[in-house]
This record gives structure tokens, C-alpha cells and sequence, in this order.
């Protein structure tokens, strides 16, 4: 069993399909996928590459859509949301780690944590005081200042982490966290994940590497758009 | 050489490659840099190219002055004329003018031309000889011998059929026979555009009237002598003239004033406003190109990092870059000498009355010159900071991020610049604009104290010889008014001897009776001869007393009607009806005031109101009337009728060109309203460019920030937080340059104020209107990029990546 997990159910998918069409040619990045993420899991989604996993992630994340099947959030159906509430529950409810980061050049590393609160219409002093709190914790609070062109890539996951977390969301969503980073600083951000999960995070991670899908409790296999396998994590 | 042909063909071929960026830019150029070619052709034919005249710069105008009086350049009396020629030793030759009709008979249709009589010398003068024929001699100024004529280019052509066989000839001109000497060259215009020279004699009775000003006198200053020198001598002369004769010359002095100035000197402001407002049409435009080239510099950073892994170094890299940006400003300059080209055509159909030199008006070499140079520099200007920003890219940067195009801080940070100073300068434009629409719209709200709808106007010209007496002159005109009545359509007729905003006006000394004034100080008032219908044909209104009757005439007292500025100047807090005036220092007749009239304009819409009185015709006449005809309905459509009125009476009177009192009206404004119409297209022009420079910078700005926008949706903006950042960033660049062209503004538009007509140079309602409007167009100039930009699919933009 999970460590963290409740038997409170975050996210359920049923019959989840997705298909992009090109011209006259029909892709179908998803077909059929059930899932289940419940409150506190640190679920892997794992596949080679053009399997669906960034799809399924973005639909995760309210980025996209399906073409058919039926998604819940915390029991609620989100097909049907306009443009606006889904906003307000990508910025309340998830927090987004990308690849490659996606730090705003302009802003320094303390305003781009903050910018999920200022979204949200929090007021100054507690943006400020959440900020912070995110960078104390993935360890960034001295590099508040500073552009994220003059960070590592490490240090810009890690930046990238804080500003997911800052707003308390419901669930991270990571999409290859460690993609452009070395093995040591890889290392370090899933330690980081694992870290967060302990203290009762909930996350979804898509990695195409064995090796990081490890740490997750559980681990969904994707292949050509559908859900071949599901392994768990035993603790020891 | 080999290289810098290389660099030619290789930016010939990137324009090519790139037909949608170099159209924008070529037309961009070529609409700025065309627009500067025009009204550059205006400021060389009016004030750069030199006067058709050998050392025109020694032609000076000499004019008498009485400040006292307030008038700085007034005609000189030819019997003054006669002392300064004899006195001076400043002028070689000093030569006097005088403007008269000339009535050609005998040739067909009768016509009325415009002559110049002019002193001996005028040829020496201007440098000018006949073309053909020869000039005067000197016994053909004596009486008697002055029936002599030499014809412009132009009528001879037109009504001698160019042919030589004219000279010598005998022509009747007003009734008397003159002998064609000569015909002057093709192109050369006689002053104020007569139609031929004659002698102008001085002759004894003319002399004797020292205080009759109404010469005009042109002399050359001898070599050596300065304007200075001149003023200081003839001035000296004017003292000892007045000492002389304290009766006519007390309070006048000479003012000398170089002819260019006197040419040239009313309008150079108004066209050094209008070219500075095309310059900065063009340096808009220039800021338009510049971002072009550095959105396009972005998309080649991959082709610049390789040429300079390649080892070109980074001058090299700025004159290929130049290179190219020359060859778009040379073919922004080909299109604009097309635009130049159209410009000009549309500014001879413009031209104000009053514009001088615009005959000379057309794009000449210097033009051509000017607008090759004016495009090498405009090339320079748009293209040196694209160039030294995209030579400077960090190379392994460039190559690293894979040819992907992505801004730096430097030209990020120019595009800010380009646009605050593209609104600063399109603010000062509007801000010109807007003073010269303000003062226009007063001008035309400017009451002239009659009312010009429906009123045709005619003049005639009586000749001497032929209606030698007031009694014949009054009773032509007379008939002629009263054939004009019974036209169909006319609801009044008519006469006076000078119609309001037509010619010059007579002026007069007034003498009131029974007060003493000091020599020199006795108030002068426009003068004018009127038929009794009159008043009620201009709607003048009538404040006090009555206008005159028909029983106005030579066998009753004699009376006069006055303006309410005469009756309050010259009869403050006392009643002006009944007391009795002379008009002229030494005339003996008095009229009595009769009645007060309404103030009309008559030397502009813009001036002050003069003092004026009028007089019956029929008491005293001139023999040059103009016929004032109300109808009721266009009156241009009863010109014909209106000319065989008067035809019937004499076959062989002339009638001037008939224009309706609105043309008039309309002519007096004309120098605003082109410099209002051009100034206020200008402004569009820049304010349209800049809109464009916005709306360029800021669609360029979304997409670069594409992905950076899908993250902050990603995070949760919403909609209108994407919308708002956007508009934003505009908007503060539009501020700052509302801010800084406000400063402009208020520093340059003290420099037009005399440009301005009962409008300050800070007026308050331009000054706020104007910013208002240039922020709702850059408004909407960033609202369009906003909008795209909240419309961004977080998933796109993502992948995006």
C-alpha cells in the first residue's frame, strides 16, 4: 500500500480518450484510459516516448481536454468547465512542474513564486510570506533575488518546484522533472518530490526513466494510448 | 569593391526572398520620405531657390513708414519717391511702381489687364531684358511720349498669337493708342503678375500731392553698401523731408526690406512649421522600419551567429546589414519621388492666393538631390541600430538555441524606446494640428460684418479718355446698376470702390471740424465710395442714423456714414451724428455723419477692425467700381447675364473676373486652411504610423512571449490577466511617450504661436484633447495583440517549446 495514500479518491477517469486530428489523419493519444489518483498517492506514469503520457498529464491538468470518457476532480465532472473556472483550478487546486522548467526570464526567482498567489488575489504581505515559505523549503530562499538566468538548472527546477507548491494546490503534476537536469541534480529534485510526498503531497509524475518511476507508490505503464500495466512500489 | 557587390547582391536577393517585409518597409519609406520630397519642393521654390533676378540679394523694397500710426510698410508718395531718388547715394537704380488697368480694344473681346508702370530703370534694375523688341529709353518717360508698352510672354501669346510682327505696332490700351516695343522673355513674371510694363511718369500734379501715398519702390543697393548703411541714410533723408514739410511728412520715415524678405518673409514660418511636421512624419516612419528590421534581425540571428562562425567579423556583419537597409531606403526613395510627385500636384491645386513663388513649384534637381541624400540618411537612421544589435548576439548562445529567434534586453529595450519616442512625436504633430484646426475654426467663426452668401461680385475699370468726368463715370455706373437689378434672380445691386477682402483700400487723413490735432497726428480711416443700396445689399447693419438715398448726390450737402471702431476712437462718449469732416489734411469739402454702421473686415478675416467711412458715389466717385449683386439663387450663374448687363452699356468696357463674395471670403483663409489642411494630414499620417509602431511592437512582443504566457495560464492567469498584462506594457510605453511629447509640445508650440489665431499656444483644450485621442488609438492598437494574447491555448503555447 501507498504510504501516504487515503482511500480519498482526487481524481477518477473512466473510458478517457483523446484524438487529435491532422488534416485527414487521426491520432489517438489516449484510448480508453481508467485512472484513479487518491489524496497523499505519488503516482509514476511511465511509457516511451509518444506513448501519451504528457497528454494524459496535460488533461490531468486541466491544459486540455478529452475527445471522450469522463474525468473527476475531487468527485466533480470537469467537462462542461468554462475557460475561467478552469483556470481558477489550474492556479487553487494544481501545481505544475515542467521539464524545462518554464521560469519567467523577467521576473526574479521571488517573483516568479509568487506569481500563482498574485493570480489568485492574495494580498501582499501573505504572497510574500508564502514565497518565502516555498523557498525555504526547496532550499532557493537566498537566490530570491536573482534572474532565473543566472541559477543552474538544478536551481531553476528547484525554483520551479516552490512555485508549485507555493499555493498549496491539491496535487502536483511533473512532467519529466528531471528531463534537463544531470544525474546529480536529478537526483536532488526527486529527492525533493519524495521529500514533499512524505509531508503528505499528492503527485503525478510522468517520467520515462525506470530508474525516477521507482520513488513513485505506484507506477501506470502507457503504451500507444492505453494503460498496460500498473506496479506498486513495496515498502520495505 | 568585390565584397561590398556581394554584400548588394546578397541583400537584393534577401528583399526579394522577403516581399511582405520589404513592401512595408518600402512603402513606409517611401510615403515618409515622399511626403518630406513635396513640401521640401515647396520650401525650395519659396524660399531656397534664388530670386530670378541677377544679385537679387541687393533688391531691396523701399517703403514709408508712421509707426505712429501703425503702419510699418506703407506706399511711398511719389513726390517723397522723387526727393529719396535724387538723394540717396545708397541705390543704383532706385525705381517706383505703379499698379494700373490697362483696357485692351481693337483686339477682339475687350479685356482688363493688370499693368506695371514703373520709373526709369526698371531694366537696369532687375537684370531683365526683353526677349524680343527692346527696352524703354529714357525720353519715353517724358509726357507725351509715354504711349509706349512692352507685353509679357504670356499675353503676347495669348492675344497676339506670338506673333513679331506685334512691335512697333500701334495697340489701344483704356481708349488711347500705345506702341508695342517688346515682349519679355518666356517664364519671366512681371511683378505681381502684370501683363505689361509701361512708362510711369511723374507728373506735376501727381507731384504736388506729397501726402498721396500709393507708389511702390524697389531699389539696388550699390555695390559695397549694406542694408544698414541704406536704412541709416534713407531714414536721414525722411527726417530732412519732414523737417521740410511738416504738414504731409510729420511721423514718416523710410523702411528698406530686402525683397526676398519682402517676398518670402510672411510664409517662411508657416512652411518651416510644415516641413519640421513632415520630418517628423518620417522619423516615425524611421521607427516603424527599425522595429521591422529588428523583428526580422530576431528571425536571422541563426544566419548572422553562423556568419560570424564562419569568420565574417562584426563590422563585416553591420555593412551587410547596412547594406541592405540602404538598398530599402533607395527604394523607399524611388517610390517617394512618385509620392513627392503626387504631393506636388496636390499642393498646386491647394496653394493658397497668397503663397508666393509657387509657380516655381515642381521637383527639380535640387529636389531629386534632396531626396537621394534625405534616403542615404534615412537608411543611416533605421538602420545603424538593428545593425550594431544584431551584429552583437552572443554566438554560442545563438547557435546553442538552435536557430530559435529570441529577443535581447538591447532590442527589447530600443522597441521600447522607438515606440515612447513614436508617441512623442506623433503628440507634438497632433498637438499642432490641433492648435491650427482651433484657430481655423475661430477664423471661420470671425463675424466680417457682412453677410457674403449669394453675392457675385465684378469690377470695371472706367478709362479716362473716355469717361473723363465724375458726372460720365457716375452715370455708368449708375445705368450699369440699375441693368443689374432688373436681372431676373437679383435681389439687390450694388457699387463700391473697393469690395470688402478684395483690393487694397484707400486710406485717408480724417479732419474733424472744429478740432486742432498736431501735425502728423491726425487719425486716418479706410475710405470707401458706395452706391445707396449698399448697406442693404452686404447686410451691413445700420446702428445709428441712416445709410444713403438716392437723393445723395452731387447737387445735395455733402454726407458721410461711419464704422462704430470710427465713432468710438474719434468720438468717444460724444455723438458722432451731425458733426462735420474733411477727409485729407488739405481738402476743403465737409461732409456731414449721417449714420453708424456695423464694423466690417476688409483687409482679412483675421485682422483688426480698421476705421472706416463711406461716401455716395454720386458726391464722390472713383473710376474703378465693383458690382455687389445679391440673388437668390447661385450667384456664379449670373455672371454672363450680369456681364452683357454692363457689355450693353459699352462694348468696349471690360469687366474683371467675377467671383462670389464667399470665393473672397474663402481666398482670405486660404493660407490657414493649407496649413491646416497639410499640418492636420501630417498628424494622421504620423498618428496612423504610430498606431502601427504600437500595435507592431506589441503583436511582435506576444509573439515572442507565446510560451511565456502559456505558463502564467498554466499557473492559473485568467483571460483578462494575459489581457491586462499586455495592454499594460503597452500603454506604459504610451504614457511615457504621452508624457515626454507633452513636454515637446508645450517647448514647440511657442514657436508657432504666431501661426495661431485667437488661440493660445497652450491651449488648455488641445493639450487635453489631443493626448485623449492618441491613447484611445493606441489603445486600440494594443487591444488587438491583447486580445490575441488571451486568447493563447495554454497546451499550444506550451508546446510551443
Amino acid at each position: 500500500m501507498p504510504t501516504n495514500a487515503s482511500n480519498q479518491s482526487l481524481i477518477r477517469m473512466e473510458g478517457l480518450t483523446k484524438v487529435f486530428y491532422t488534416d485527414e489523419v487521426e491520432t489517438h493519444a489516449l484510448s480508453g484510459v481508467h485512472l484513479e489518483i487518491r489524496a497523499g498517492e505519488y503516482l509514476s506514469i511511465a511509457g516511451p516516448s509518444g506513448c501519451g503520457k504528457s497528454t494524459l498529464l496535460s488533461i490531468l491538468g486541466l491544459l486540455d481536454s478529452p475527445t471522450d470518457g469522463t474525468y473527476l476532480l475531487k468527485e466533480k465532472p470537469v467537462q462542461g468547465l468554462d475557460m475561467a473556472e478552469r483556470a481558477r483550478i489550474r492556479n487553487r487546486e494544481i501545481g505544475f512542474i515542467f521539464q524545462s522548467f518554464n521560469l519567467i526570464g523577467d521576473l526574479t526567482v521571488f517573483e516568479n513564486v509568487e506569481l500563482p498567489l498574485t493570480y489568485r488575489g492574495t494580498k501582499s504581505a501573505e504572497r510574500t510570506k508564502k514565497a518565502n515559505e516555498a523557498l525555504e523549503k526547496v532550499g532557493m530562499a537566498h537566490r530570491a533575488r536573482h534572474l532565473p538566468s543566472q541559477l543552474s538548472g538544478g536551481q531553476q527546477q528547484r525554483v520551479a518546484v516552490a512555485r508549485a507548491l507555493v499555493g498549496d494546490p491539491m496535487m502536483l503534476l511533473a512532467d519529466e522533472p528531471t528531463g534537463n537536469l544531470d544525474s546529480k541534480n536529478g537526483d536532488a529534485v526527486m529527492e525533493l518530490l519524495r521529500g514533499l510526498h512524505r509531508g503528505g503531497a499528492t503527485i503525478c509524475m510522468v517520467t520515462h526513466d525506470p530508474r525516477f518511476a521507482r520513488h513513485a507508490d505506484r507506477t501506470v505503464h502507457l503504451f500507444d494510448g492505453r494503460v498496460v500495466e500498473e506496479t506498486m512500489e513495496v515498502v520495505s | 569593391m568585390k565584397s561590398l557587390w556581394q554584400d548588394l547582391r546578397y541583400g537584393f536577393r534577401m528583399l526579394v526572398q522577403n516581399p511582405g517585409f520589404t513592401a512595408v518597409a518600402v512603402l513606409t519609406l517611401g510615403l515618409g520620405i515622399g511626403a518630406n520630397t513635396a513640401i521640401f519642393s515647396v520650401v525650395n521654390a519659396v524660399l531656397l531657390k534664388p530670386l530670378s533676378y541677377a544679385n537679387a540679394e541687393r533688391l531691396t523694397m523701399a517703403w514709408e513708414n508712421n509707426l505712429a500710426k501703425g503702419w510699418s510698410s506703407f506706399a511711398v508718395s511719389p513726390a517723397n519717391f522723387l526727393d529719396w531718388q535724387k538723394q540717396n547715394h545708397v541705390f543704383d537704380p532706385l525705381v517706383a511702381f505703379l499698379n494700373s488697368g490697362f483696357v485692351l480694344t481693337g483686339q477682339g473681346e475687350p479685356e482688363m489687364l493688370s499693368g506695371m508702370q514703373t520709373t526709369d530703370g526698371f531694366f537696369r534694375l532687375t537684370g531683365v531684358e526683353p526677349a524680343l523688341g527692346r527696352a524703354f529709353r529714357g525720353e519715353e518717360f517724358e509726357a507725351g511720349k509715354n504711349r509706349v508698352v512692352i507685353l509679357s510672354h504670356a499675353l503676347w501669346q495669348r492675344r497676339f498669337e506670338g506673333s513679331p510682327e506685334v512691335l512697333d505696332k500701334a495697340v489701344t490700351f483704356s481708349g488711347e493708342s500705345y506702341t508695342v516695343l517688346g515682349v519679355m522673355p518666356k517664364g519671366y513674371r512681371i511683378p505681381q503678375g502684370a501683363d505689361l510694363l509701361a512708362p510711369l511718369t511723374l507728373t506735376p500734379d501727381m507731384l504736388s500731392h506729397r501726402g498721396s501715398h500709393y507708389l511702390v519702390a524697389m531699389g539696388r543697393l550699390k555695390p559695397g553698401v549694406t542694408l544698414q548703411q541704406a536704412q541709416s541714410e534713407m531714414s536721414g533723408i525722411a527726417t530732412a523731408l519732414a523737417k521740410q514739410y511738416p504738414n504731409t511728412n510729420t511721423g514718416w520715415n523710410a523702411n528698406l526690406v530686402p525683397l526676398y524678405e519682402e517676398i518670402v518673409g510672411e510664409v517662411r514660418p508657416a512652411l518651416l512649421a510644415l516641413f519640421a511636421a513632415v520630418g517628423f512624419v518620417l522619423l516615425i516612419a524611421c521607427g516603424n522600419v527599425t522595429n521591422l528590421l529588428l523583428a526580422r534581425g530576431a528571425s536571422r540571428q541563426k544566419e548572422i551567429a553562423l556568419r560570424a562562425a564562419l569568420g565574417a567579423g562584426r563590422i563585416r556583419i553591420i555593412r551587410q546589414l547596412l547594406t541592405e537597409s540602404m538598398l530599402l531606403a533607395l527604394a523607399g526613395g524611388a517610390i517617394a519621388l512618385l509620392v513627392g510627385q503626387w504631393g506636388v500636384e496636390l499642393l498646386r491645386a491647394l496653394q493658397p492666393a497668397n503663397l508666393p513663388r509657387m509657380q516655381e513649384l515642381g521637383i527639380s534637381s535640387s529636389v531629386l538631390l534632396f531626396t537621394f541624400a534625405l534616403s542615404l540618411v534615412t537608411g543611416l537612421v533605421f538602420g545603424s541600430a538593428p545593425a550594431l544589435l544584431i551584429s552583437r548576439s552572443s554566438l554560442s548562445e545563438t547557435l546553442k538555441e538552435g536557430g530559435r529567434g529570441s529577443g535581447s534586453g538591447g532590442r527589447h529595450r530600443l522597441k521600447g524606446a522607438l515606440v515612447i519616442a513614436q508617441v512623442a512625436l506623433s503628440l507634438v504633430l497632433l498637438v499642432g494640428a490641433g492648435l491650427q484646426i482651433r484657430s481655423f475654426l475661430h477664423l471661420m467663426e470671425v463675424d466680417p460684418g457682412f453677410d457674403s452668401t449669394n453675392v457675385l461680385t465684378m469690377g470695371v475699370s472706367l478709362p479716362d479718355t473716355k469717361y473723363t468726368d465724375a458726372e460720365r463715370q457716375t452715370a455708368f455706373i449708375q445705368q450699369a446698376l440699375e441693368n443689374l437689378k432688373a436681372l431676373p434672380g437679383v435681389k439687390s445691386a450694388a457699387a463700391v470702390s473697393t469690395v470688402p477682402l478684395g483690393d487694397s483700400d484707400l486710406i485717408y487723413s480724417l479732419v474733424v471740424e472744429g478740432r486742432t490735432v498736431p501735425k502728423g497726428q491726425e487719425p486716418s480711416a479706410n475710405w470707401y465710395s458706395v452706391s445707396p443700396d449698399y448697406f442693404q445689399t452686404l447686410r451691413i447693419a445700420l446702428v445709428r442714423g441712416r445709410v444713403f438715398t438716392e437723393h445723395d448726390d452731387s447737387t445735395a450737402k455733402r454726407v458721410a456714414v461711419i464704422n462704430e471702431s470710427l465713432a468710438r476712437r474719434i468720438f468717444p462718449g460724444e455723438d458722432p451724428i451731425g458733426r462735420q469732416i474733411r477727409m485729407g489734411i488739405n481738402s476743403q469739402a465737409v461732409r456731414e455723419i449721417v449714420g453708424i454702421v456695423k464694423d466690417v473686415k476688409h483687409y482679412a478675416l483675421e485682422s483688426r477692425f480698421t476705421m472706416q467711412m463711406y461716401e455716395p458715389y454720386r458726391q464722390q466717385t472713383r473710376d474703378s467700381m465693383v458690382f455687389l449683386l445679391r440673388t437668390d439663387t447661385d450667384p456664379a450663374s449670373l455672371t454672363s447675364a450680369a456681364r452683357r448687363a454692363i457689355f450693353s452699356l459699352d462694348k468696349e468696357q471690360p469687366v474683371s473676373e467675377a467671383r462670389t463674395l464667399e470665393e473672397l471670403v474663402s481666398a482670405s483663409a486660404s493660407q490657414r486652411r493649407f496649413n491646416t489642411l497639410l499640418i492636420g494630414f501630417f498628424a494622421v499620417v504620423a498618428l496612423v504610423l504610430a498606431a502601427v509602431g504600437i500595435y507592431g511592437v506589441v503583436a511582435y512582443s506576444v509573439a515572442q512571449r507565446t510560451h511565456e504566457i502559456g505558463v502564467r495560464m498554466a499557473l492559473g492567469a485568467q483571460k483578462r490577466d494575459v489581457f491586462s498584462l499586455v495592454l499594460r506594457q503597452g500603454m506604459v510605453l504610451v504614457v511615457t511617450g504621452v508624457i515626454l511629447g507633452l513636454a515637446g509640445a508645450m517647448a514647440l508650440t511657442r514657436l508657432i504661436s504666431q501661426l495661431l489665431f485667437n488661440v493660445s499656444a497652450l491651449d488648455a483644450a488641445t493639450f487635453l484633447s489631443t493626448p485623449l485621442l492618441l491613447a484611445a488609438v493606441a489603445l486600440l492598437a494594443c487591444y488587438l495583440p491583447a486580445r490575441r494574447a488571451s486568447r493563447v491555448d495554454p497546451m499550444v503555447a506550451l508546446r510551443y517549446e
